[in-house]
């Protein structure tokens, strides 16, 4: 950290001291699984940052529960959320998932936002999620919730289009323990377990690791690939301890895990990564009469080798990446009065990116936040809420820059204010009809990455080319709204949802064809720089229907989503200058139904999908940036499970069962996965 | 905002006192034993509660014997398992010791002494009759619908100085 960014820190620590002690913070010690069987529903805090049930939220969010988690068909997170209406979930490889909400689908998208319990995982050097290093097993979620819309004003930059917020489960007062273990086809091994553990007094500990091993899908002739190409090979570690005063509970954990598979690049090559990462983070929870308070902090480490072993398509050179991402958030949730509540929080950020692949040696920025939210109920039947934060930035760069110099360093010496908001109407039409109208504007920021990554093309050329970052790249700003209706009909759950989301100067890596975006510069060796730009505006806009119910002991839900894209952006005709096209990659059509059994000891549950033909982003071996169809696809997913006892059960598994080539949305051919294993719970 | 609550708060008792006594649902007691847990500070150990009923009311003594069916042995509320006993609304004055009441249908009539009793022994009282949470009278109300509602009369809860967590609070209906 330099003097500078040293003194910045200083600066924001005093300025938020007053309100980490006076203020108080955002989300209480919620105890999701106790208020969850006492109301019969699950409750998040994820729209307004105050429980509420899911069936009363302001927004729309799914919410999948443990025991939603348990008996699908679903290997991993994304697998979860594909079958819920709004999300395009886009399995690029084995390994590599992207999930997009409402339109907009891209590698590497950066545009919503995941944490774990309140904890930041996506990787903030560019703002992408890997799912397979998040440090969390399935075995350990209580639930998670995904807020379609963006919640930006609640949870600041990036959760631009939506959230995804992963609830652990809180250990009760005596000893438990879940395990996996399973084995597949395709080289598909797992073994996963958590366990929880009291040590005395109001203290207890939980522990959890993962292994996992997946072969890469077999790749199709004529698409650019490194040589080798890398399997799934995924573990990860972690561990924490809590203890509860009174009404105080105290947080300390961290975790360690790494991840090798082979991913598309947001500039569309394919690429062998191996990423570690580790974290700490701490908190405190004070719940008073007048509401709760939080204090919560926690330092992100990343080491990200890109382009493993020169195994970047055509360029045959490295990029080692380390990001460190510190962040602090203070909140405080005030009952106003016996309905309405007010929410005031501040959060300070500083991430860091070192590597010999950037501008400088160091690039970093500071993140000052300040929110509020205010949830009133005029009337018992209508509900308003309103919320906004200010986000101001400081950018900056240090150590060795590197030659020749494209940018005024000066450039880098930039801050700039933003203004998130959101605000929602709900009304209560009848006992059983709910009505609400909610809108916001949201910023998803410029990574690390696209500020000033920069890497000199392999590729032999007359001049030299340079893919660079901009540190002169503005945030991207997300209008949305939406309008819809939720009914219940005894134990049947109708929702209907319009929507309408507008991005302004999209952010694209440079692709093929640019020589129209090239910038000369006539060091004394002429270099070419290609940059990471914003590339226009786009628009999505549709409709979500859903329903969902339950008759004795079958569970049922099927969604239908459209989803059509305007906009103009840098064009999909040959050559392809930025691989950036959400009308191409967007599916229009997306159907699931699902259906669940459980009847004691047998239990089954079972996937449909179809999704439209779209079109993907894939160099060829010609080393040309092109658009390939993806076909519609139905895809179909199964498990079914015995309990041998109430400690053990088995079970077998598959998805794409049907073998349906674009259910995966990749280039790259989905391929039928089975599996089966044994389950353990103690 | 608040006069619109109280006009409405003060029309529904008006209307349960000039309407006819609706039937009593029998008191949700799985719900009631789970809100027991979100007491503050969080009830441990063994924890005596109360069913509260009207000798020779055959509605109260069937919500009493119903109570004790679902709760057997001994529920468990967080880290507090309940240990019920009768007491007769005839001897409310044997409240003292318990910090929970769970109050049978049937006992109107004796409302008003129940929660000055449990006012003096600082009981919560819970209940499927929402005309004595709107009184003020009981603590907790536990709807009987098909979907889960819980109020929680806030001068009832100073009385019995019971305190409750804000998670829980923001998602009852507080009066």
């Amino acid at each position: 950290m330099t003097a500078l960014m040293l003194r910045r820190a200083l600066a924001l620590g005093a300025a938020l001291a007053p309100i980490v002690a006076a203020a108080p913070a955002t989300a209480q010690a919620v105890d999701y699984s106790a208020l969850e069987a006492m109301i019969g529903e699950p409750v998040t805090t994820s729209v307004i940052g105050k429980p509420q049930r899911a069936s009363e939220v302001a927004a729309s969010v799914t919410i999948i529960t443990a025991d939603q988690i348990a008996r699908s068909p679903a290997r991993d997170l994304p697998g979860l959320l594909k079958g819920y209406a709004g999300v395009d979930v886009n399995r690029w490889t084995a390994g590599q998932s992207d999930v997009a909400v409402r339109g907009g689908v891209q590698t590497y998208n950066a545009r919503l936002l995941v944490l774990v319990d309140g904890r930041q995982v996506y990787l903030d050097h560019y703002g992408l999620t890997d799912w397979n290093l998040l440090g969390v097993q399935l075995e350990e979620i209580q639930q998670i919730e995904l807020v379609r819309g963006p919640a930006a004003a609640l949870f600041g930059f990036n959760a631009a289009s939506g959230v995804v917020n992963i609830i652990t489960k809180r250990g009760g007062d005596s000893a438990s323990a879940r395990a996996t273990a399973a084995a597949g086809d395709h080289g598909f091994s797992r073994l996963a377990g958590t366990a929880m553990l009291p040590l005395g007094g109001s203290v207890r500990a939980r522990v959890s690791a993962g292994r996992l091993r997946e072969d890469e899908r077999r790749l199709p002739a004529g698409l650019l690939a490194p040589t080798p190409i890398v399997d799934v090979a995924a573990d990860q570690v972690a561990g924490e301890l809590s203890a509860r005063w009174g009404t105080t509970e105290a947080v300390l954990g961290g975790g360690y895990a790494s991840n090798e598979q082979i991913e598309y690049l947001p500039s569309q090559l394919l690429s062998n990564q191996h990423y570690r990462s580790s974290n700490v983070h701490a908190g405190l929870t004070h719940d008073t009469p007048w509401g709760g308070a939080t204090l919560n902090g926690y330092v992100n480490w990343l080491d990200a080798d890109y382009g493993e072993e020169g195994s970047d398509g055509v360029n045959r050179v490295s990029a080692p990446i380390e990001n460190r991402l510190v962040a602090v958030k203070a909140a405080a949730l005030y009952r106003l009065d016996t309905d309405d509540t007010l929410r005031v929080g501040g959060e300070y950020r500083n991430s860091r990116m070192r590597g010999p692949a950037q501008f400088a040696r160091t690039i970093a920025y500071d993140v000052a936040s300040l929110d509020a939210m205010l949830d009133l109920h005029p009337l018992d039947r209508v509900g308003v809420s309103a919320a906004a934060r200010v986000d101001r930035l400081w950018l900056g760069q240090s150590g060795v820059i590197a030659q020749p110099v494209l940018d005024d360093p000066a450039a880098f010496d930039r801050a700039f204010t933003r203004l998130s908001f959101n605000a929602a109407l709900v009304v209560r039409t009848s006992a059983n009809g709910r009505l609400r109208l909610n809108g916001g504007r949201g910023y998803q920021l410029p990574s690390l990455v696209s500020f000033g990554f920069r890497l000199p093309l392999a590729v032999p050329t007359p001049v030299p080319i340079v893919i660079t970052g901009s540190p002169r790249i503005r945030p991207v700003a997300v209008w949305s709204g939406e309008l819809g209706y939720t009914h219940a009909l005894g134990a049947t759950r109708l929702e209907a949802t319009a929507f309408y989301t507008r991005t302004n100067d999209a952010i694209a890596s440079p692709g093929d064809g640019l020589e129209p975006h090239l910038d000369l510069f006539l060091t004394p060796a002429p270099v070419l720089a290609a940059r990471f730009a914003a590339v226009g505006d786009y628009a999505t806009y549709g409709t979500e229907w859903q329903a969902s119910g339950r008759v004795a002991a079958l569970d049922w839900r099927v969604n239908y989503t459209w989803t059509a894209t305007d906009g103009d952006l840098a064009g999909t005709t040959l050559p392809i200058p930025y691989a950036l096209a959400p009308r191409a990659t967007t599916p229009r059509h997306k159907a699931n139904a699902a259906l669940g059994y459980d009847g004691g000891r047998w239990y089954a549950s079972a996937l449909a999908r179809y999704t439209s033909a779209t079109r993907q982003f894939a160099f060829s071996t010609l080393q040309q940036l092109r658009l390939y169809r993806v076909d519609d696809a139905v895809a179909f997913d199964a498990r079914a499970g015995y309990r041998l006892s109430s400690a053990f059960e088995l079970f077998v598994a598959g998805e794409n069962l049907s073998l349906g080539d674009g259910a995966a949305g990749s280039p790259i051919p989905a391929d039928r996965r089975v599996r089966g294993g044994l389950r353990v719970t103690l | 905002m608040s006069h619109v609550r109280e006009l409405i708060g003060a029309a529904m008792v008006a209307g349960s006192v000039v309407a006819p006594l609706p039937l009593q649902a029998e008191l949700n007691v799985p719900i009631a034993v789970r809100v027991v847990s979100f007491l503050q500070p969080p009830p441990s150990g063994v924890m005596p509660a109360a069913i509260v009923v009207a000798p020779g009311n055959a509605a109260s003594l069937a919500d009493a014997a119903a109570i004790e069916r679902a709760l057997g042995g001994g529920a468990t509320a967080g880290k507090a398992t309940l240990r019920t006993k009768r007491v007769p609304v005839t001897a409310l004055d044997s409240l003292t010791g318990y910090r929970v009441a769970f109050v049978t249908a049937g006992t109107r009539e004796d409302q008003g002494a129940i929660a000055a009793a449990a006012a003096r022994s600082s009981v919560v009282t819970i209940t499927s009759d929402d005309a004595c949470v709107q009184a003020a009278r009981c603590v907790v109300g536990i709807g009987s619908g098909a979907r889960v509602q819980i109020t929680v009369n806030r001068a009832a809860a100073r009385a019995a100085n019971a305190r409750f967590g804000s998670a829980f609070l923001m998602l009852v209906k507080e009066i």
